[in-house]
């Protein structure tokens, strides 16, 4: 025990030492057959910090990506000797090189942003668990294809049952388990409720400027924005907050910059089920039931 | 001064006489020992002639004598079935002369005793005095006792430089032909374990044919590379022997293998293939084995040949072989000379599949080109093995008794002195129709090592080595291993 603590110090150490690489890659699932929408919603969050401290990197896309990761979590980073997964300690990694968003507020409102951040991961990234394993339709429709569109038969079946039973038990410790679908809507709703709240009519969460709780914010609300599930209640349940849609429309707009162009649905991935759409990277395309919901200016326009 | 010079002249004067006396001793134990083993020698081989003399007689005498069998009994059998105790016992029919009976007597009860039915087998030689019976008729009685239903089992094992215990319990002669379902659990040394569960049908046919079935699920480590692999698989093999020493199988493999870092300091490279992946692959063994021993052979040759085609299903394919070859030649003096060559390729199939590091070939070892470390020759990582799709190795030895005990006891005859000299060569060699740039490329980075040690045999049938290996030629990224070097396994190069 004590040697692993040892290096893990002796790791952060030396990993302040050395200037941001220049050829960072970031790993994650395939994006248009494979990543489920919490993995999506994780990898957004980590894309957009890394670019709101205008770091540069490289996605690659790998079909084991989650168990090349060392926590099992995908995406994890790889920059130089250095392997780090999840948005939490990529952030604490980027601190130790000096980069931080957080800088200028004080600790009151750093400690604020971390409640913030929480209150996120457990909800929003419990009810987008839960949705994607527990829920039955969705299950059968969109999780169990795609979570074994890598594999051959019949690992695909016995993986996906594996990934089942440790969410299921996650999920059991967390308390979810027992929740109806309609509690879990009536969470994902008081959650976004508070963050309305707290964002009113700032661009940021905290002023002018973005930090962490606006990348992990839009990772988690586009992914519910334009994943098309079965069951659109979430979609709906965020866009019914015009604030929270400005702020991903803002930090698509500004730290992604996409051209609103409409692309082609590209053919890939089981045909039943729904493609999650490309987070904004302008290679990938979705798959969605021939409605694209790519453009996030157009969202006024869907019917609710 | 003068005198003391004179002393120390005198001192090393007395240091050479002493030395020289020494040697002079030793040289006449040496020759005393040598005539006294001459002796022995020659009182053996008077001895042994004296037997084969005997035998000679009684055999002109009993040839003589007319005999044949008129019925044969078998006690004891309960759920064994009939026609395979039939088909053992019935070549004693076929015997004219009492020491052709007495012989196919002897081969019949061998027989009934690799059924795998029967515990041990007596025989009770009697004249027949029933009806119609002969002057020379004889009634033949085999005792049998069957094995009991269930069994357990627990041995010792001996890997790959580890050793492993085995428990399970088994049960025997289910169906009465000699079948065999047997649970097992075996953990290694290096942190190895498995669990199978294996249906055996063996077909008591001329070409010894045995039908086995198993499920396994098996752990083990590869610190060498960083990784550990976990394999639950199915497997289906048919054994047979189209030969005497001549022995072949033909194995249907399904297996689900599971690779994970074993740190986190585990090189990249290996990391990147970390995952799941199914093999589905159909495999053919042959091996000839004529040497006269197996651990320390004086005489013959074995040769040893793996073909294995994947990618019947699952995501894996790829095409291997495998052979390896041994060669012993006696010298005077028990002294013995052993070639050997091993080689593998693999080519992958170039469709959808893949392969990992599980299925590349690794070199280097104490059980392979010795002097180096598990693994340590080839492509390298951040020091972890990454293997690769072509090798060849070839080991010249040199064996010989301990001195000044030779073969007198049997505890002396466990150990040989050992010198070698091996060299290999691994890597993803691109094959050309070219022959002559084909061997430049396999001969132009090729490593050398040497080296002198101890060698001692196990329970029979593996071998524990320590010897003191100096490497020779290496090239970049290599992990030598220069001094004494342990090494344990059945195969070695």
């Amino acid at each position: 025990m004590p040697q692993v603590l040892l290096t893990e110090s002796i790791s952060v150490e030396l990993g302040a030492q050395e200037p941001w690489p220049n050829d960072v890659k970031l790993y994650q699932c395939f994006e248009v057959e494979q990543i489920l929408l919490p993995d999506n919603a994780s990898c957004l969050s980590v894309q957009a910090f890394l670019k709101m401290c205008n770091l540069p990197y490289t996605v690659q896309m790998r079909g084991n990506a989650e168990h090349m990761s060392p926590s099992g979590k995908v995406p994890f980073i790889k920059a130089g000797a250095f392997v780090v997964a999840e948005l939490d300690p990529i952030i604490s990694f980027v601190g130790n090189k000096g980069i931080s968003l957080t800088e200028h507020l004080d600790s009151t409102k750093k400690s604020d942003m971390r409640a913030y951040m929480s209150l996120v991961n457990n909800v929003l990234g419990s009810a987008e668990l839960y949705i994607s394993w527990l829920d039955v339709q969705t299950y059968e429709d969109v999780t169990r294809p795609r979570y074994g569109s890598v594999y051959a038969w019949p690992l695909n079946r016995i993986l996906t049952y594996q990934k089942w039973q440790q969410v299921t038990k996650r999920l059991k410790v967390l308390g979810w388990k027992h929740k109806k679908l309609e509690e879990v809507y009536r969470e994902v709703d008081h959650c976004c409720i508070a963050l309305s709240e707290r964002l009113d009519k700032q661009k940021y969460f905290f002023g002018d400027n973005p930090t962490e709780l606006d990348a992990l914010v839009f990772g988690h609300l586009f992914t519910l924005l334009t994943t098309p599930l079965p069951d659109n209640r979430l979609a709906t349940i965020v866009r019914s907050h015009p604030n929270l849609t400005r702020l991903c429309q803002n930090v698509e707009r500004e730290f992604f910059d996409r051209t609103p162009t409409k692309m082609s649905p590209v053919a890939s991935g089981p045909s039943s089920s729904d493609g999650v759409t490309s987070p904004p990277n302008g290679n990938n395309s979705s798959n969605g039931n021939g409605e694209d919901y790519d453009k996030l200016e157009d969202i006024s326009q869907i019917p609710q | 001064i003068f005198s003391l010079k004179a002393c120390k002249l005198d001192f090393s004067f007395v240091y050479l006489f002493v030395f020289f006396g020494l040697m002079k001793l030793v040289c006449i134990l040496q020759s005393s020992h040598r005539k006294f083993k001459d002796r022995k020698q020659k009182l053996q081989n008077i001895r042994k002639k004296l037997a084969e003399l005997r035998l000679k007689l009684l055999q002109v005498k009993l040839g003589r004598l007319k005999a044949r069998v008129q019925r044969v009994h078998v006690d004891g059998i309960s759920r064994t079935k009939d026609d395979i105790v039939i088909g053992s016992v019935r070549d004693v029919f076929t015997a004219a002369d009492f020491q052709t009976v007495i012989l196919r007597i002897h081969e019949a009860r061998m027989r009934l005793e690799n059924l795998g039915c029967f515990k041990n087998v007596g025989v009770l030689i009697d004249t027949y005095s029933g009806d119609g019976a002969y002057d020379d008729g004889i009634e033949v009685t085999f005792e049998v006792k069957e094995v009991n239903l269930l069994g357990a089992k627990i041995n010792t094992n001996v890997g790959n430089n580890e050793g492993s215990i085995t428990s399970g319990g088994m049960l025997r002669n289910i169906f009465g032909r000699g079948e065999e379902l047997s649970t097992e659990y075996s953990y290694g040394t290096k942190r190895t374990s498995s669990f199978h569960t294996t249906f055996r049908k063996p077909f008591h046919n001329e070409a010894a044919t045995e039908l086995s079935t198993s499920i396994y699920q098996q752990a083990s480590e590869a610190p060498w590379s960083g990784y550990k692999e976990l394999d639950r698989g199915v497997l289906l093999s048919l054994a047979f022997a189209t030969a005497p020493s001549i022995e072949q199988k033909l194995i249907l493999d399904g297996a689900w293998r599971h690779l994970s870092c074993l740190s986190r300091s585990t090189a990249f490279a290996v990391r990147e293939q970390s995952g799941h992946s199914l093999k589905s692959a159909l495999r053919h063994e042959l091996s000839l084995d004529k040497r006269d021993e197996l651990v320390f052979p004086t005489d013959g040759i074995a040769f040893n040949m793996k073909n294995e085609f994947a990618g019947l299903g699952g995501d894996v394919g790829f095409f291997k072989n495998e052979l390896n070859f041994q060669l012993n030649l006696p010298l005077v003096n028990e002294m013995v000379v052993q070639g050997s060559v091993q080689a593998g390729h693999m080519l992958p199939l170039r469709n959808n599949k893949t392969h990992c590091i599980i299925d590349r070939f690794i070199l280097g070892g104490p059980t392979s080109v010795r002097g180096f470390e598990m693994g340590g020759v080839g492509p390298h990582s951040d020091n972890h093995a990454l293997g690769a799709e072509m090798y060849w190795a070839a080991g010249l030895h040199f064996y010989c008794p301990l001195p000044l005990l030779g073969r007198g006891g049997s505890f002396s005859d466990k150990f040989r002195l050992h010198s070698f000299v091996n060299i290999g060569n691994i890597g993803d060699f691109d094959l050309t129709d070219n022959y002559k740039r084909n061997l430049e490329n396999l001969f132009k980075d090729m490593r050398l090592s040497y080296g002198a040690g101890l060698a001692m045999s196990l329970g029979g049938f593996a071998r524990v080595e320590l010897n003191y290996c100096i490497p020779l030629i290496l090239q970049r990224y290599d992990r030598p291993y220069n001094g004494i070097q342990f090494g344990v396994s059945t195969n070695f190069l």
